[in-house]
Parts: C-alpha cells; sequence; structure tokens
C-alpha cells in the first residue's frame, strides 16, 4: 500500500506539489491523471526516492522511501526519460539491475527475450525510442517488483505491443498481486487497466475513487421535457447543454437515481449513458475551471 | 471469445458481461461448463482483473453463473435469472415495438412475429394484454 499524506515539494519557491494526499490499496492498479504541470511526475519521482519531499509523509507499506534501501529493492519504476549508461546495451543493464534488485529473474528475462525481439547486445542508444522503452519493461518486468511505478509508459509503443505490455502487466497484478501506480493521459486505456484512478491538479488531488464509484456516481442523461420546457431550476446538475430540444445534462449520482429524480417532471424521454474516463476527467476538472476555451483563430 | 468495442458507450465490465451472457443464453457455454478464469480473461483482454471479477460477481448474482471456491465460475443452467434483466429485457422490446409502429408496420405482422418464435409462449400472452 502506498501512502501519500499532504506531500509538499516546492522548486524555486514554486509548489509542484502542494499538499497531495492519495493511497494505492496494495494489488491494485492506480491511475494518476491530471492535466500537464499538476505534478504527477514530481510525485512519482518522491515515491521512488529521486526527489526528497518538503513536508509531509510518503510511505510504502509503512515506511518512508527517502534513502531506504530496502524498501526500494522493491519498488521498480520506468520513468518518461528511462535513463541507461551511454554505451550499454540491453544485457549489461540486465546485469547492472541484478546488482540491485534481489528478486530480479533471470529465468523471466530469457523467457521476455521472445516477447520484445530486441538484440540484447545492441547498445540502447541505437534502439529507437519505442525500442527503448521496450527494454525497459523487459527489464522491469524481469525485476518482478512488488511495486511498479510507470510514468507514460505506453508512450512510443505500438499499438500491438500496449496490449502486449498491458497484458503482461495485468498477468503480474493478478497473479503476484503487484500494486502498480501509472500516470498517463491516455484515459481510454486507463479505463481498461486501473481499478482506482486519482485526478491531480495544482499540486493536490482533487477527487480519488475506485472506477466502480466513479462510473456509478455520474451519468449523463439526455433528456427532452414536456411542452419542450428548459432545464427545471430545482434540479441539481453538474453541467447542461442543448441541441433544440435535446438537453444534455451530467448529474452527480446513479442512473437510476438520476432517472427517477427527472420522472417528476414528466420528461418525453430520458435516456442514460455511462460516462467515459474522459468526460468524467473534462468534467471534474472543469469545475476546477480548467476546461476547452472556445477561442477562434 | 469476447470482443471489447473501445467505441461503444458501455463500461467495460457491462460489455464483459454482456459477452458472457450471450455465450451462455446461447449455448457456447455449455451447463455446468467452466468459465475462463478471471486472471487468463485479464491477460488476454488486458483488462484490469478486478474489472472482470465484478462482471463475474454481477453475473452470479443475476443467477447466470456460479462460482465454486479454489475452483472457479460455471455456467448456471436453467436460466433462473433475476427478475430485474426480465424487466430490463422487457423495456427493450417495448422500445422496439414503439419504433416498428413508427415504421408502420401493423398489429398482425408483430403478432405473427411473435407466434413463430418456437419459445415465446409466455411472453407472447404476456404481450396480447400489453398491447392496445
Amino acid at each position: 500500500m502506498i501512502q501519500v499524506t499532504n506531500a509538499v515539494k516546492r522548486f524555486d519557491g514554486f509548489a509542484a506539489l502542494d499538499g497531495a494526499t492519495l493511497s494505492v490499496p496494495a494489488g491494485s492498479v492506480y491511475g494518476l491523471v491530471g492535466p500537464n504541470g499538476a505534478g504527477k511526475s514530481t510525485l512519482i519521482r518522491c515515491l521512488t526516492g529521486i526527489y526528497r519531499q518538503d513536508e509531509g509523509e510518503l510511505t510504502v507499506d509503512g515506511q518512508g522511501v527517502w534513502e531506504n534501501e530496502a524498501l526500494k529493492c522493491r519498488i521498480a519504476a520506468i520513468a518518461d526519460d528511462w535513463y541507461y549508461f551511454p554505451q550499454a546495451s540491453v544485457r549489461d543493464m540486465c546485469r547492472f539491475l541484478r546488482g540491485f534488485y534481489p528478486t530480479f529473474s533471470l529465468e523471466r528475462y530469457e523467457k521476455l527475450k521472445e516477447v520484445f525481439q530486441i538484440d540484447e547486445r545492441r547498445p540502447l542508444r541505437r534502439l529507437s525510442k519505442g525500442m527503448q522503452k521496450q527494454a525497459a519493461f523487459w527489464l522491469t518486468l524481469s525485476a518482478m517488483p512488488d511495486y511498479l511505478v510507470l510514468d507514460e509508459p505506453v508512450d512510443g509503443l505500438d499499438p500491438v505491443m500496449r496490449r502486449q505490455v498491458w497484458s503482461l502487466v495485468l498477468g503480474d497484478v493478478s497473479q503476484r498481486g503487484t500494486t502498480v501506480l501509472v500516470s498517463s493521459h491516455n484515459l481510454r486505456e486507463l479505463e481498461d487497466v486501473c481499478d482506482h484512478v486519482g485526478i491531480l491538479d495544482h499540486g493536490k488531488v482533487l477527487l480519488e475513487r475506485s472506477l466502480a464509484q466513479l462510473q456509478d456516481n455520474m451519468v449523463k442523461l439526455q433528456v427532452v421535457f414536456k411542452d419542450g420546457g428548459g432545464v427545471p431550476e430545482d434540479l441539481e446538475v453538474l453541467h447542461a447543454s442543448h441541441v433544440g430540444r435535446i438537453h444534455t445534462l451530467i448529474m452527480r449520482m446513479g442512473a437510476a437515481e438520476a432517472t427517477n429524480r427527472l420522472a417528476v417532471y414528466e420528461p418525453m424521454l430520458v435516456d442514460a449513458v455511462p460516462l467515459t474516463l474522459e468526460e468524467i476527467f473534462i468534467y471534474e476538472l472543469g469545475g476546477a475551471d480548467y476546461a476547452v476555451k472556445d477561442i477562434v483563430l | 471469445m469476447i470482443s471489447l468495442n473501445y467505441r461503444d458507450s458501455r463500461p467495460i465490465y457491462e460489455q464483459i458481461k454482456d459477452g458472457l451472457r450471450k455465450l451462455i443464453v446461447t449455448g457456447a457455454i455449455g451447463t455446468d461448463e467452466k468459465l475462463p478464469s478471471v486472471r487468463s480473461l485479464a491477460t488476454q483482454l488486458s483488462i484490469n482483473p478486478n474489472t472482470i471479477q465484478r462482471a463475474y460477481n454481477e453475473l452470479e448474482g443475476e443467477g447466470y453463473i456460479y462460482s465454486v471456491p479454489g475452483k472457479g465460475s460455471f455456467a448456471a443452467g436453467e436460466a433462473d435469472a433475476g427478475m430485474s434483466r426480465r424487466k430490463e429485457l422487457w423495456e427493450k422490446v417495448r422500445e422496439l415495438l414503439a419504433e416498428l409502429r413508427y415504421l408502420g408496420v401493423r398489429q398482425e405482422e408483430l403478432m405473427v412475429l411473435l407466434q413463430e418464435e418456437p419459445s415465446g409462449g409466455t411472453p407472447a400472452g404476456k404481450g396480447k394484454e400489453e398491447m392496445p
């Protein structure tokens, strides 16, 4: 279990993390989302022991991460800019990482060789961006960590490799109970792989839920009111828009409850549609003054 | 055997639920036959295992499958499926009928359709009462 409590990290007075609090249950896949500059990567760097937080607490299994060697052996991360030695090949990096991860499995390394099909003797710097990412996954999955921290992990991977990589990661989650924290902008993809989601904005966690809760607690309704009327004023809606007589309402409640609430107004048509994670993201941040602006250039 | 449609507005767990239900209802998964394990579906579809577990739990609640601890999930035979599903389908039929009527399909034609359905004994009877 990863627990972050009121973490603050400042750079030259600018608070990249500003009292972020979140908890990642053991064995879950936690999706960290947020607009650019929200502090996702800073949080991830704090959790992997690269940065030291200025205030607050970051614990993994109840222990602080900073300079905690025994704990860091159990955490593996793929950063956005994965580091390798300038002349190193996959095999060199394998030798290097084996010294750090007691759980590193050569048997796995050999098995995964068939999946990734990268020449293990070729210098990493001569591989393409996507292939370097593949190499990172190959080595990280071979290390068999208890905690996997991924920053924009499938950026640059081709569609087949994305599926392949997620399939391997989720196999580990269901088989070994690996806990995964993943930051990404690909909400469509996160929706498949995550069971928990946290939205980070301006260094704070705006909302943190399980995906099931998130989907059950927000609903999009298409409604046509009687006599072409508008949205009743006493109805609590998060967002309302209309095209002709069809009103689209976003409400913070389950589909059944929302339909019941609307039944009072005897609408001509009510159609409840579940929201995608992308829509939830947009509407939640819309409340926090972050939305697509209508600017014509 | 289950395909997910990413353009579908239904959440993933519902797509899995509907997919499995279809397999069971059509007999593609026979009575007491074992369903794929959560783990294998998770890796096969690259979907979070908890999402799949949720679909399984709800199918069990509806009576389509039963689980044996330590062994896995199996298709239940007779559809002692819950009333909720029956209601849901009933609504769908009503919607379809409304649209068919809008398209000018006559009452008699609909009746013929209901009668030719082999296992439609009870619903047809109910239908007669419902239709004006």
